[in-house]
C-alpha cells in the first residue's frame, strides 16, 4: 500500500522524465540549426571577404596562381580551385574528418562548409570554407547532462514539496480518519470534525457527519424501542401470568387441564425472563446505570455461592473456590451481582453431575471454570439468542448481559478451553 | 383486612382483587393518581399495592404522602420498571417491599401475607396451627414445642406455603420463588421437589401432620 501523494508522485515523476527526455533532442535539434545557420552566415562572410581582397591586390595572372597556391597551402579551412565554368550555385555540406595533428587516432571533426563560386580577376574560382563546428554527440551529452541535473532538481523538489504537502493539506484528513477510528456508535460520544478550507474535505466531512448522525439515530431509536417494547411487554406478560394463577385455583380443575395450565405457566416464566433480560441490556445499554459506587466483589460473590449451594449439592458438583478477601471494585453492584448469578449458574447448568467448578477472585481477576467435554465457539458464546447446546430454558441472553455489563465497567471478559475445561474470565482494569 | 390497589392496568388490578379476595381480604382498587390520593387521605389499610407508573402521577409520591401523614399502612411496589435505582428509592422512602412486574399472584400473596404479620405482631411475630409453631422473627421452627432445624431455603419455603394456606402452588411457581430475583435460568423441577420432599420429612420426623399434599401429580397445597 502507498499513500495517494506517492502515487501522484510516481506519475508526475515519469511524466517529468518523459518530457525532459524528449527535450534532449529537440534541444539539440535547435542548437544544431543555429549553429549551422550562424556558420553559413560566418562562411558566405569570410568568401566574401577572401575574393575581395584578393581582387584588391590587383596582381597579374602569373602572381595570383602562385598566391592561391600558397594560400591553399596555409589555410586549411579554405580552398580555392580554378574553375573553367561556373557553379550554378553555392552549396552546402557537413562533413567530418580525422583530426590528422590530434594525437588520439579517432578523434573526429565535424566541419561546415561552403562551396561557393567566387571571381579573381574575371576569373571563375570554386572557393570552399569550412569551419569546425561541435560534435553532435557532444552537443548531445551536453544537453543530457544539464537536463538530467534540471529533472532530478525537479523530483527532489517533488519529493520534498509532497511531504510537506502530505502533512500539511491532508491534515484534516488524517484527524477525520482518527475521530472515526475511534468512533463507537454505542458510546454515544459526539463526534466533531475539524474545521478545514478544503472544499473536498469539508464536503467528506459534512456527509459523514450526515451518515454518523443518522447512524446515531437510528442506534438510538431501535435500543429505545427494545426498551419500550420490553417495557409494554411486562404489562400483558403479569395479566397473563396472573390469570393462570387464577386458573390453577379453580376447584372444577382436572389433572389434564392444570398440566396445560403448567406448561404454559412455564413458558410465560421464560418469556418473562427474556424480557426482563432485553429490559437490563437495553438499560445497560442506555447507560442508565450508575457504575461509580464501591463494590465488595468477594462479599457479594461469598453470598451468591452461599445462595446457590443447594444446586451444587444437588448435581453432586465438587466446588473449588479461592477468593481473596477485600476485592473491592468500583461498579454497580446490582449488575455485579447479575454477572456473578449468570457465570456461576450458567456454569452449573452447563456442569454434567459428577463434575468440578472452580471459582477464583483476586484483586485483578474473577475465574469461573467448569468441567466439560468440548471447546465453544467463543464467537458465538457472547451472541444473544445464539444456541450453544440442546438445553434451551435459559433466556440465550445471559452472557450477553455478562459481556455487557463488563464493558460499562471497563472489564474485558473472555472464554477458552482448557484441559477439559470451559473457563470464563474476568480481569478488572481499574482495581482500588 | 383491607388492601389498596393501586393500579392503572384494570386487567392486573381485578385479578389482583380476585385473588386475594379468597383470602378474606378486602380489596379496594384504585387506577389513578388522584383516586388513589383520595382513598388514602380518607381511609386507613392494612396494605397499599402501589404501581409506580400512573398516568396522572408518579406513585412514589402516594408513598411520600403517605410517610408525610406519618401512616402505618404497609406498601408493596409493584411495578414494571426493574431499575436498581427506582427500587432503592422507594424502599429509601419508606415502601416495605418490592415487587417487579410481571409476578406470580401466590408470591404477592406471600409477601401481604408477612408484611402484615410483621405490622400487627411487632413483639412476638408467631404463627401456629396446631401442633407446628414457627417464630417469624427468630425464624424458628418447633413442632410440640420442640425446635426442628430447617434450611434456610425450607424455611423460605414453609412461609410460602403458610402465606398461601389452601391454594395449589404449582412446581414452576415455586421455582421461581425459590431461584430469586436475579438467579436466571434455573428452573430446575428437581430441586422444588428435592426441597419439598426436604421439608415434608422433616416435619413429619417431628411428629407434624402432613400438611403439604400433593395435587394433580406435581403441584403442592398447603392444607390448615
Amino acid at each position: 500500500m502507498k499513500n495517494l501523494l506517492q502515487k501522484s508522485l510516481k506519475q508526475i515523476t515519469i511524466y517529468a522524465f518523459i518530457v525532459f527526455a524528449l527535450s534532449i533532442p529537440s534541444y539539440f535539434l535547435l542548437v544544431d540549426w543555429i549553429w549551422l545557420k550562424e556558420l553559413d552566415e560566418n562562411n558566405h562572410l569570410i568568401a566574401e571577404r577572401i575574393e575581395n581582397e584578393f581582387n584588391e591586390q590587383r596582381i597579374n595572372d602569373e602572381k595570383l596562381a602562385e598566391s592561391i597556391k600558397f594560400w591553399n597551402e596555409i589555410q586549411p579551412s579554405s580552398k580555392i580551385v580554378y574553375a573553367g565554368q561556373p557553379l550554378l550555385k553555392d552549396s552546402l555540406y557537413t562533413t567530418r574528418r580525422k583530426n590528422p595533428y590530434a594525437s588520439r587516432e579517432d578523434v573526429i571533426d565535424r566541419f561546415r562548409g561552403l562551396k561557393s563560386n567566387i571571381k579573381i580577376n574575371n576569373r571563375n574560382y570554386v572557393l570552399v570554407v569550412e569551419t569546425n563546428v561541435e560534435e553532435t554527440e557532444e552537443t548531445v551529452a551536453y544537453i543530457a547532462m544539464a537536463t538530467l541535473i534540471f529533472f532530478l532538481i525537479l523530483v527532489i523538489g517533488f519529493w520534498i514539496l509532497n511531504r510537506r504537502l502530505s502533512r500539511k493539506l491532508w491534515q484534516p484528513f488524517r484527524d477525520t480518519l482518527l475521530q472515526l477510528k475511534s468512533f463507537q456508535l454505542n458510546s454515544q460520544a459526539q463526534i466533531d470534525f475539524q474545521q478545514t478550507d478544503t472544499i473536498e474535505f469539508a464536503e467528506l466531512n459534512a456527509t459523514l457527519e450526515k451518515l454518523l448522525q443518522h447512524s446515531i439515530a437510528t442506534y438510538t431509536s431501535q435500543k429505545e424501542f427494545t426498551e419500550n417494547a420490553s417495557h409494554e411487554l411486562q404489562t400483558p406478560l403479569a395479566i397473563l401470568k396472573n390469570k393462570l394463577d387464577i386458573l390453577l385455583q379453580g376447584d372444577d380443575l382436572t389433572e389434564r387441564q392444570y398440566h396445560i395450565a403448567e406448561e404454559m405457566n412455564r413458558a410465560l416464566i421464560r418469556s418473562a425472563r427474556i424480557n426482563k433480560n432485553l429490559l437490563l441490556l437495553a438499560k445497560i445499554e442506555n447507560s442508565q446505570f450508575d457504575h461509580s459506587a464501591l463494590i465488595g466483589f468477594d462479599t457479594l460473590l461469598v453470598q451468591i455461592m452461599d445462595g446457590l449451594q443447594p444446586h451444587f449439592k444437588e448435581k453432586n458438583i465438587n466446588l473449588d473456590s479461592d477468593i481473596q478477601p477485600d476485592v473491592a471494585l468500583q461498579g454497580n453492584s446490582g449488575l455485579a451481582e447479575v454477572l456473578i448469578n449468570n457465570l456461576i449458574i450458567n456454569a452449573i447448568r452447563h456442569t454434567l453431575p459428577g463434575g468440578a467448578i472452580r471459582v477464583g477472585l483476586s484483586k485483578s481477576r474473577f475465574e469461573i471454570s467448569n468441567s466439560g467435554i468440548q471447546a465453544l465457539d467463543p464467537g458465538l458464546l457472547f451472541t444473544r439468542f445464539s444456541k450453544m447446546s440442546a438445553d434451551n430454558s435459559g433466556s440465550g441472553l445471559g452472557l450477553s448481559l455478562v459481556q455487557e455489563i463488563c464493558r460499562l465497567h471497563g472489564w474485558q471478559v473472555t472464554y477458552s478451553f482448557e484441559n477439559k475445561e470451559h473457563v470464563f474470565l474476568v480481569a478488572f482494569s481499574a482495581t482500588i | 383486612m383491607k388492601i389498596l390497589i393501586i393500579e392503572d392496568e384494570k386487567e392486573l388490578a381485578k385479578s389482583i382483587a380476585e385473588y386475594l379476595s379468597a383470602e378474606k381480604y378486602l380489596c379496594e382498587i384504585a387506577s389513578t393518581f388522584t383516586e388513589a390520593m383520595n382513598k388514602i387521605d380518607v381511609f386507613n389499610y392494612d396494605c397499599i399495592l402501589l404501581d409506580i407508573t400512573l398516568p396522572d402521577g408518579n406513585g412514589l409520591k402516594i408513598l411520600e404522602e403517605l410517610k408525610r401523614e406519618n401512616k402505618q399502612d404497609g406498601v408493596i411496589i409493584i411495578s414494571a420498571k426493574n431499575a436498581l435505582d427506582d427500587r432503592i428509592k422507594g424502599l429509601q422512602i419508606g415502601a416495605d417491599d418490592y415487587l417487579t412486574k410481571p409476578f406470580h399472584l401466590p408470591e404477592l400473596t406471600a409477601r401481604i401475607y408477612s408484611l402484615i404479620r410483621r405490622k400487627q405482631f411487632n413483639n412476638s411475630n408467631t404463627i401456629k396451627q396446631d401442633e407446628l409453631e414457627i417464630d417469624l422473627w427468630a425464624k424458628t421452627t418447633s413442632v410440640n414445642s420442640k425446635p426442628i432445624a430447617l434450611t434456610k431455603k425450607e424455611f423460605d419455603l414453609l412461609i410460602y406455603f403458610i402465606g398461601n394456606k389452601n391454594r395449589v402452588l404449582s412446581k414452576s411457581t415455586l421455582a421461581e420463588h425459590l431461584s430469586g430475583d436475579f438467579a436466571d435460568m434455573l428452573d430446575n423441577h428437581d430441586f422444588v421437589y428435592a426441597h419439598v420432599k426436604n421439608l415434608k420429612r422433616k416435619l413429619t420426623d417431628a411428629g407434624c401432620e402432613q400438611y403439604i399434599k400433593t395435587v394433580y401429580g406435581t403441584g403442592y397445597k398447603w392444607e390448615g
